[in-house]
């Protein structure tokens, strides 16, 4: 049986934690999900929020964020909807992670952190907006 | 996001509550500019009661650690917690600056 969760919100930064709670409150009571995985699932909507924030709706006026988050016995499936312009998050060249100081980039980890913590990664664009889908599978699921 | 600092010696110990995200990590770059501006360059950052830490607060942290470097201090981490510390190792952020379990440990390591 599925648990599903949806939440709308201004596409601004103070929105972010209440995402973030939304997912802790969701998550709770359900066996598969430890604290680590509630934080996977934070951190890559988390990224994935703030992307949209920062370009997704650059030079409009903010619209909405639409987070859904379906606990299944084997997955969670959460898709993040916005209605900016489309700015797919395609696998990064994974950051130089053994670079020293100097040289280190201090951005572009945002990315990195998604597809590092979700199994699956989709994106979607239709005239009902922008969809990016992020399965994260569960322990249990994994054992063959 | 609450900052509180204190003084150990030459060392500053910055404590923060919350969590490091896009929202708060401006103010926690100013805080520890204006530290380390002040003459503080010695900076033990204690994550022990900060939940969560995202790309944006990683930034913050390699501000902060880059600006006391240059001013021939240090920024070493102190505590942070299981899923904080995971994201530090996945960005390999412990492989350039020094992270310990303790505040004390921390603290300790700047020597006299």
């Amino acid at each position: 049986m599925s648990n599903k969760h949806q939440m709308t919100r201004a596409a601004e930064l103070e929105s972010l934690p209440v995402f973030r709670d939304l997912i802790d409150a969701a998550c709770k009571h359900h066996p598969g999900i430890d604290e680590q995985i509630r934080y996977d699932l934070k951190l890559a909507v988390e990224e994935a929020c703030t992307n949209i924030i920062a370009h997704g709706y650059a030079g409009m006026n903010p619209g909405s964020i639409i987070l859904t988050l379906e606990l299944e016995p084997q997955q969670v499936v959460m898709t993040i909807t916005d209605f900016g312009h489309p700015f797919e998050p395609s696998e990064p060249p994974a950051p130089d992670v053994a670079a020293g100081l100097d040289d280190r980039p201090t951005g572009g980890f945002g990315l990195f952190f998604i597809y590092q913590t979700m199994d699956e990664v989709g994106y979607d664009t239709t005239e009902d907006g922008n969809r990016l889908t992020l399965i994260k599978r569960l322990p249990s699921a994994e054992e063959e | 996001m609450e900052i509180t600092v204190k003084q150990l010696n030459q060392t500053s110990v910055v404590s923060m509550m919350g969590s490091l995200d896009a929202l708060t990590a401006d103010e926690v770059t100013r805080f520890l500019s204006a530290q380390i501006g002040s003459g503080q360059k010695q900076i033990v950052a204690d994550l022990s009661q900060v939940d969560f830490v995202s790309s944006a607060g990683l930034r913050a942290i390699l501000a902060a650690l880059k600006e006391s470097r240059q001013q021939g201090g240090d920024l070493r981490i102190a505590a942070a917690q299981p899923g904080v510390e995971k994201i530090l190792k996945m960005s390999g952020f412990t492989s350039i600056l020094k992270d310990y379990p303790t505040v004390d440990e921390a603290v300790t390591s700047f020597g006299s």
